[in-house]
């Protein structure tokens, strides 16, 4: 990525910083080829990362255009969904169960928030900023609540997300399953609120690259876009970071609570897959296919490439670093690249499931290096059990 | 914060200005386009909202920290077989009590179980009814009777008179309570007991179990009843009262006495009270040493007699009274809305908790696993009782404390609430 620095420096840095954050959104604007994606992602781009809707400090509005999808007669017919349904049914959860009386010091060296090695102090001390082991640990804190904040960001536009998908959905059972998807995704937004608030007492803004996510799928009329968003791409990147920090936290009452939304977002996945894979194998033209593929992996490179905890920066790093230097921090550290395989190896089957890894666009997940993920098992095959147990 | 610039905005619309030429949609419009051009201008000039928010525990959090899976959060009922029903009036049930593993219930003469019951509509109810029967010599039994009155429009003494049958299982609490006789077989006291009513149940069993144990005591009950089918036990007290002729003098009075009555007639108020103390006294003595009075029937007659017993001259330590208030009569003080947190010392460790709006300081101190002394749970046996050190609680009222602890400063844990931050001990 193009270094803005060597031609900001004698800007202040804030300035340094924003000048890299419009090459940055220009880049992801550009390097999209399709001009139906384009479109499709554009407006929402400029919301998120010129406009920072989800920072005006304001609640948001989002408009929305898909149809509520009746039907009268209550056909029985997806199978595969009523049995999701049904499991749905039996598994779920009351947040209040959870061990809420675990008091969490969020400095405490015995059970940390995260691994100290998350984020790889070397490359901050490369930079020359040496970290005591106290801002280490506060660092470290700020990291976890800084993803903590962005799940609960991210559940608030899956509890909505799952709302439009049950009205829009054209499956009966899908819808009856969808339901149950909407009381999951609020006990979600419940138990991270209430830990960030009770537990962290901190809480970051939206990151704009997720605002632009939650933003293009909200707005989208097509139901197996808001689909494809959701199901299939966000609870990919849910499940890539839930599965990450509770394989590293140490922190009893957290590990607890992700456990329990692991096991729910499994089934959300593999409703996506089951919704997805017919449609888009066998009731859309090539091109629109194609879109949908493209989409993917755009949305894909966005979530692999865009989440640099920016707002930890700014309250850490701004003017001891470079918001680029600060990017290469985040994207070497041990955390993060932990992260990206633990999401991918689950969405790409996923997209290969659905129909959306052609070889068309094959060349292109070569190319940044997610091929390789590429004959893992999809959602439809994989219990909560076995991603569990993956990470244990 | 968000909310509140939201709410000035909409005011600003309301007070007039230039806003209010244009319709409101574009007003929204306007607004929101004014703050897109603001972020991109303070982005530009490094002008940038603080990254995160300091956030504190919200109501939500709160209330959903103390609700256990049940409301009675460590107040765990024993389960009880209802191994016979008698009725003793038409409007009052004794149910005998066993323990479906065969052990044997321990109880002092006077003490009552606080009766879970649930109804068909699911509510349970708590009410204390009292123990009637006898405890063998070494203070417990393998049966316990508790005699249940229907109380008019009450909903859970109609349902035990009603509904239950044998092998039934009832869930209880206790035995509890103070207002008791324990058993000396060496002493040589006069009891003098005034009953009204259902107020008759604990005395049945001191009468009985003294009467069984103490050879060298005397029993006189004065017993108030509206007709001669209301009095309940009446066969048995009679027969008491042959076989026992010499200790046990047994005074009916009725407020709607049949044909041929003997006994006084008319209510058990406070000059009734004095008539009947003055017979006692002029036939068999009221030693003022060697006199115990115990007291147990509706309010208004326990008033009376109270009055009527100090006017003579009683000490007040030797007057027992036992009071039950159905909770449905008792004053709800306003359940408070908000959750507190109370400091609560006990054993010599002091542990803050926070009460849910609603939530006694018993049920938020065992919620907390803290070892809190308890029995019925509902204000009867004084058992709970803390002393409050600072702020202020509410109580139900009445409640089995007496004056002389309230203004000690001593509150019910299992009826108090907390409104504001408060601490209390355990005695």
């Amino acid at each position: 990525m193009f270094d803005t620095s060597r031609l900001t420096r004698f800007l202040p840095p804030r300035m340094q910083s924003q000048i890299d954050a419009y090459f940055e959104a220009f880049e992801v604007l550009l390097s999209v080829k399709d001009p139906k994606v384009l479109g499709a992602l554009g407006p929402s781009g400029v919301r998120g990362l010129l406009l920072h809707r989800g920072k005006q400090g304001t609640p948001t509005d989002m408009p929305a255009a898909h149809t509520a999808h009746f039907n009268w007669s209550y056909p029985s017919d997806q199978p595969e969904m009523a049995d999701l349904y049904r499991r749905a049914k039996v598994g779920q959860w009351n947040g209040d169960d959870l061990p809420w009386n675990t008091s969490v010091d969020p400095l405490d060296p015995e059970r940390p928030l995260i691994p100290e090695e998350f984020l790889s102090f070397e490359y901050i001390e490369e930079l020359g900023i040496k970290l005591d082991k106290e801002e280490r640990a506060e660092l470290g804190y700020s990291m976890c609540a800084w993803m903590l904040s962005q799940f609960l960001h991210g559940e608030q536009g899956a509890l909505f997300a799952a709302a439009q998908v049950t009205e829009a959905v054209q499956f009966f059972d899908g819808k009856l399953y969808g339901a149950t998807q909407v009381m999951d995704e609020g006990r979600h937004v419940e138990v991270f609120n209430r830990y960030l608030d009770t537990k962290l007492n901190k809480l970051y803004q939206i990151n704009d690259n997720l605002f632009v996510i939650i933003d293009s799928l909200m707005t989208d009329g097509r139901w197996d876009m808001k689909f494809l968003g959701m199901q299939i791409m966000v609870e990919g990147l849910a499940l890539g970071a839930f599965s990450t920090l509770y394989k590293q936290t140490k922190e009893p009452l957290l590990k607890e609570l992700l456990k329990m939304v692991i096991q729910d977002e499994a089934r959300h996945v593999h409703y996506g897959v089951c919704a997805l894979r017919e449609h888009f194998t066998k009731h859309l033209t090539a091109r629109e296919r194609q879109e949908r593929e493209d989409w993917a992996f755009e949305v894909a490179l966005l979530m692999r490439n865009r989440f640099a905890a920016y707002e930890v920066y700014e309250e850490w790093f701004e003017g001891r670093m470079t918001r680029a230097e600060w990017r290469n921090v985040v994207y070497r550290s041990k955390g993060m690249e932990e992260f990206r395989t633990v999401m991918f190896s689950r969405l790409v089957p996923n997209l290969r499931e659905i129909g959306l890894l052609s070889s068309r666009i094959m060349p292109r997940y070569e190319e940044v290096g997610l091929m390789r993920y590429f004959g893992g098992l999809a959602a439809d095959k994989l219990t909560a059990e076995t991603l569990l147990s993956d990470l244990d | 914060m968000e909310l509140d610039k939201a709410q000035k905005q909409a005011e600003a619309r309301k007070s007039g200005g230039p806003a209010d030429l244009l319709p409101a949609t574009i007003v929204v419009r306007l607004e929101a386009l004014v703050r897109d051009v603001r972020t991109v201008l303070n982005d530009l000039t490094g002008v940038r909202p603080a990254p995160y928010a300091v956030r504190k525990p919200l109501a939500r959090h709160l209330i959903a920290v103390t609700p256990s899976p049940t409301p009675s959060a460590g107040i765990t009922p024993r389960r009880l077989r209802v191994t016979r029903v008698v009725r003793e009036t038409p409007d009052a049930v004794s149910l005998s009590l066993t323990d479906p593993e065969g052990r044997r219930i321990a109880f002092v003469p006077g003490q009552f179980f606080t009766v879970l019951v649930t109804l068909a509509s699911g509510d349970v109810l708590r009410r204390a009814y009292s123990i009637s029967s006898v405890p063998d010599e070494d203070g417990a039994a393998a049966e316990v009777t508790i005699t249940i009155k229907r109380m008019p429009g009450g909903r859970a003494s109609n349902h035990l008179n009603d509904a239950i049958t044998e092998g039934d299982i009832l869930d209880v609490l206790g035995p509890s309570g103070s207002f008791t006789v324990t058993p000396d077989p060496a002493a040589r006291r006069h009891l003098v007991l005034l009953a009204g009513g259902s107020g008759i149940t604990p005395l049945a069993s001191i009468t009985r179990t003294t009467l069984a144990r103490e050879p060298g005591a005397r029993v006189t009950l004065v017993y108030g009843n509206r007709g001669e089918r209301d009095i309940i036990f009446r066969e048995a007290l009679e027969s008491l009262a042959e076989a026992h002729a010499d200790r046990f003098t047994l005074r009916h009075v009725l407020s709607e006495p049949p044909a041929g009555f003997t006994g006084r007639t008319g209510l058990l108020d406070r000059d009734n009270v004095t008539r009947e103390l003055d017979a006692i006294a002029a036939s068999s003595g009221l030693d003022a040493d060697a006199t115990a009075y115990y007291v147990c029937g509706p309010e208004p007659m326990m008033a009376a007699a109270r009055e009527a017993l100090l006017a003579r001259g009683v000490d007040p330590a030797r007057i027992h009274e036992e009071r039950f208030s159905a909770p449905a009569r008792r004053t709800a003080p306003a359940l408070p809305a908000a959750s507190a947190p109370i400091e609560i010392r006990v054993r010599g460790r002091a542990k803050t908790v926070t009460a849910a709006p609603g939530q006694t300081l018993l049920e938020a101190g065992l919620a907390a696993s803290l070892p809190m002394p308890f029995s019925c749970t509902m204000g009867g046996c004084g058992v709970c009782k803390v002393k409050l050190l600072s702020g202020n609680v509410t109580s139900e009222e009445p409640n089995c404390l007496n004056e002389e602890e309230k203004n000690q400063g001593f509150v019910l844990a299992c009826v108090s609430r907390a409104a504001a931050p408060c601490a209390v001990e355990v005695p």
